[in-house]
């Protein structure tokens, strides 16, 4: 299965959710097939998934979709207990698993040697995990997780394939103004307020 | 002040402060304002694994418009740097780091790890301030929050013994 396909489905049904992507190309994808202020790229590996968590806990309405890579959950698996714990009903947990440190050379993870991430979520506590194991079911899996109103996680095995696309247009600083304005137009909420002068303090 | 008026004390600063989200990992000194931060309805608490994902569920949180602390031994901050570094600073947010200063002077345990504590929030370029007098904590902690927003930055408090009303105050400390 390629990534992007699944990417596609999900840019159909993601509507306004906020959408958490981990570091590496799939951030890239994304981000082509959805472009919003919506999307937040995570530069450090591993936490995609408790950035996600965070949103999820914040703002407990609206929907959070994490995109998380293999070798990124390996790396935070503790998230995955924490997760259970708090089980946020608006969190979605979607894990492209390529098997390899795409970003990074593309050397194995331990995926490939066999360590199973759904049994690993459900093992932490995370009842509602599955693997996707083709198109249509991943397409049903996503409809079914957006729909309801309970935490998911979603594996899908999918190939190293890159699609074509463009760079990610700004840094990090401007990618937190950008989701922080985003996040006050949606919520009708004021976050930011510029410093007070020192008259008024 | 003995413990359980310190911890309270201490709480207050954080809800004076408007921290609703607190992500923790326990120490045995760190008990009774862990018992604050749990018996709090307005406060979500998230206990942790360990402590770099608390880096990450506090700056999720503050992207959506909450103000947040962790808290934690200082090996849980050393635990923490890279998402401190590569998160919380390269993306410029700020959260309050309450870390648990164990090696202080005439602590017992960690040495090593309270030799390296200071050195490292400086390496990072994290404005910290260690918490002595009991007394004093609410109201540097609402401060030190005025500070994390303003720069936009984390920034530290060194929660000692003496801060968590388990050894007296020594005036020339």
């Amino acid at each position: 299965m390629k990534r992007f396909t699944c990417l596609q489905a999900l840019a159909q049904v993601a509507g306004d959710a906020l959408v958490v992507s981990s570091a590496g190309a799939m951030t890239l994808e994304w981000n082509s097939l959805r472009p919003s202020d919506g999307n937040f790229r995570v530069r450090t590996l591993g936490l995609c998934s408790s950035i996600a968590l965070g949103m999820a806990l914040g703002l407990p309405r609206r929907k959070v979709i994490a995109l998380d890579g293999d070798g990124s959950l390996l790396m935070n698996l503790c998230s995955l207990p924490t997760i259970a714990r708090m089980s946020p009903d608006n969190l979605l947990h979607i894990v492209f698993d390529n098997e390899v440190y795409e970003a990074s050379g593309s050397k194995k993870t331990a995926t490939g040697a066999g360590t199973d991430l759904v049994g690993i979520a459900r093992a932490a506590g995370v009842n509602n995990a599955r693997w996707a194991n083709s198109p249509e079911e991943f397409a049903n899996a996503i409809r079914v997780a957006l729909s309801g109103n309970k935490l998911c996680f979603i594996g899908v095995k999918v190939s190293t394939e890159r699609a074509e696309v463009p760079p990610y247009p700004m840094d990090e600083v401007e990618n937190k103004y950008r989701f922080i304005r985003h996040v006050e137009r949606m919520e009708k909420i004021a976050i930011l307020k510029g410093n007070l002068p020192a008259s008024y303090s | 002040m003995n413990a359980s008026e310190a911890a309270q004390t201490i709480f207050r600063g954080l809800k004076g402060a408007g921290i609703s989200l607190v992500a923790t990992l326990p120490d045995v000194n760190l008990s009774d304002l862990l018992a604050e931060v749990e018996s709090d309805a307005e406060v979500t608490h998230v206990p942790l694994c360990r402590e770099e994902e608390g880096i990450g569920i506090c700056a999720g949180a503050y992207l959506v418009g909450k103000k947040c602390a962790t808290i934690m031994q200082n090996g849980g901050f050393f635990n923490s740097c890279n998402g401190i570094v590569s998160t919380l600073l390269q993306y410029q947010i700020p959260v309050l780091l309450l870390i648990y200063y164990a090696g202080d002077i005439g602590d017992r345990t960690f040495s090593t790890s309270g030799a390296m504590t200071e050195p490292v929030l400086q390496a990072l370029g994290i404005r910290y301030y260690i918490l002595r007098d009991p007394v004093d904590s609410a109201e540097l902690i609402k401060r030190a929050q005025i500070l994390a927003e303003d720069s936009k930055r984390p920034v530290a408090m060194l929660l000692t013994k003496e801060a968590l009303g388990r050894r007296s105050v020594v005036s020339s400390l």
